[in-house]
């Protein structure tokens, strides 16, 4: 089943593309890592998904096929919006009060027992709470709901490490209770390594690389070998070339293992690495399995 | 030492000091004799110091059950893995986030380092998943991924229901051996320290040695590596 599925999706804010062409399949039962420099999309494609804004073109279903916004996807999917907005002048309690009565699905008593364990008073104004606080009570009110599919964006851009931490904590461990998905958009690239398991870059309002993380890293190989034969490198798609200072030592990457010319050296590429080299080159992609769009199967690597 | 123990005692004293070594004997510490003996001598004491010779020799709660003592006699080292987890497991999982190595083999490797030193042995549990997720903030998949791969090394066993234990051990050594082996490289480290060496030239002393050894002796039998593949674990 997949959580997201996107066929063509575009919108358009006034005579600007937000997100054009994009077709992927995010399959359920993964923690889902939406990658992008800013103005890629990210949001945009979020929101079309929760069904805050409709397509400008094309189409998206969320749960295995329900149309975004439709009664049975909102009740499945909870939203933790960007930067955790709550109502500030609202007490803990009234927020719980409002969330329960606003939803036809709501768990007051893991509500409270969770409010209790992070030791955040029910009578406090939301807006007096600190910033962690803020973003484990969203956190809290969404899960609350027990949704099938958890959608965050940006989630921990806002939170010190310690509350990070924590924050993802609780989002693992509802997925490991009640086998919720996760979709999160994130800058913060190192945490992905130890959250993510599927990957979507976006870029330009397109997807640029999706798929299963060990997927991706088994058939990525950082290169490195002399700079005169650093254009002659050929064999297979160059994601990214970066030359060092010195002449003779420039790392390059490039595509799937096996042959290695003689005179260079293959090594294991990390998520975060993997990453920061198709942001840095547009013009690449990897789309295997099922999202890949058929105008961009050919691979368009930097072949210099 | 006891500025007491001249001072007389009162009844209730012998009586209070009678049932504690009443209740020494009901746990096995005493037998009827010595505890007879005991009590006979306890309402005949004049003095605190008479008193206190009686169960001198007893633990000072009456509880039942010694201390517990970790496994991996012989002085757990400082980084043992016996964590604050609690919970059925013995071990806690850590995560070296700049080591390189992918989150779902360190935890494999942690597991293997425990078995070899003793730490896990038949019958443990690992931690349930859903508490290293917690504790880790990691994907529950890598969890899982985790315990896939030990389980096809052989080493765990699902439970339905239960959790993950360990089905086969890793030590070659049995313990007091393992406790003997320790002593002998602690003495080794403090020449070497005495020597003037390093961490670092220590290590890469150990390291070099290791390799000449088997180098020395290959060739007629190879490593006893239950897994096939396993070359780490050097140093």
């Amino acid at each position: 089943m997949n959580i997201i599925e996107t066929s063509g999706l575009g919108k358009r804010y006034g005579g600007t593309w937000a997100l054009r062409e994009c077709s992927l399949a995010i399959p359920a039962g993964y923690v889902a890592a939406l990658v992008g420099p800013n103005g890629a999309g990210k949001t945009t494609l979020l929101n079309l998904a929760v069904g805050l804004a409709a397509p400008s073109a094309g189409i998206v279903t969320v749960l295995g096929g329900h149309p975004a916004g439709s009664p049975a996807a909102l009740d499945g999917i909870a939203y933790v919006a960007q930067d955790a907005p709550v109502y500030k002048n609202l007490s803990v309690a009234d927020m719980l009060h409002l969330t329960r009565n606003l939803n036809r699905r709501f768990d007051q008593t893991y509500a409270e027992t969770r409010l209790e364990e992070l030791a955040i008073p029910l009578k406090r104004k939301a807006g007096r709470l600190s910033g962690g606080q803020q973003a484990q009570l969203a956190l809290t009110l969404a899960l609350a709901r027990r949704p099938r599919l958890l959608v965050l964006d940006e989630p921990v851009a806002m939170l010190d490490p310690v509350a990070r931490h924590d924050f993802m904590a609780i989002v693992l461990t509802a997925m490991a209770d009640d086998g919720v998905s996760i979709v999160l958009s994130s800058h913060v690239l190192a945490e992905l390594e130890r959250v993510a398991d599927y990957l979507i870059l976006l870029s330009q309002g397109q997807v640029q690389v999706a798929g299963e993380v060990d997927d991706l890293l088994a058939c990525h190989r950082v290169l490195t070998g002399p700079a005169a034969e650093a254009d002659r490198y050929t064999e297979r798609p160059v994601v990214h070339v970066r030359r060092a200072e010195r002449p003779d030592a420039p790392p390059s990457r490039a595509g799937p293992d096996d042959p290695v010319p003689p005179g260079w050296e293959a090594h294991p590429v990390g998520l975060e690495e993997l990453a920061l080299a198709y942001l840095r080159e547009p013009g690449a992609a990897a789309l295997p399995g099922p999202a890949r769009p058929a105008e961009t199967s050919e691979p368009s690597g930097v072949r210099k | 030492m006891y500025s007491d123990q001249h001072l007389r005692v009162s009844d209730a004293e012998r009586e209070a000091v009678s049932g504690r070594l009443a209740e020494h004997f009901a746990a096995g510490r005493l037998d009827q004799a010595e505890f007879d003996d005991r009590v006979r001598r306890a309402m005949s004491a004049k003095t605190r110091g008479d008193l206190r010779g009686l169960v001198a020799d007893l633990s000072e709660t009456g509880a039942p059950g010694g201390p517990e003592l970790p496994r991996g006699s012989g002085g757990t080292p400082g980084d043992g893995p016996r964590g604050q987890s609690g919970a059925g497991s013995p071990i806690k999982f850590r995560l070296d986030a700049a080591s390189g190595v992918p989150t779902y083999l360190q935890l494999v490797h942690q597991v293997e380092h425990a078995l070899r030193l003793g730490y896990l042995t038949l019958g443990d549990q690992l931690p349930k998943v859903r508490d290293v997720v917690a504790s880790l903030a990691i994907n529950p998949n890598t969890v899982l991924k985790a315990y896939k791969e030990l389980e096809t090394k052989g080493l765990t066993a699902g439970r339905p229901g239960q959790g993950t234990f360990i089905q086969a051990t890793l030590s070659q050594v049995a313990l007091p051996e393992l406790a003997g082996l320790r002593k002998a490289l602690l003495g080794w480290l403090t020449a070497a320290d005495g020597a003037g060496l390093d961490e670092d030239g220590i290590v890469a002393l150990f390291t070099s040695a290791l390799r000449d050894f088997h180098e020395r002796r290959s060739g007629s039998r190879t490593r006893g590596g239950v897994a096939s593949g396993e070359t780490e674990g050097v140093a």
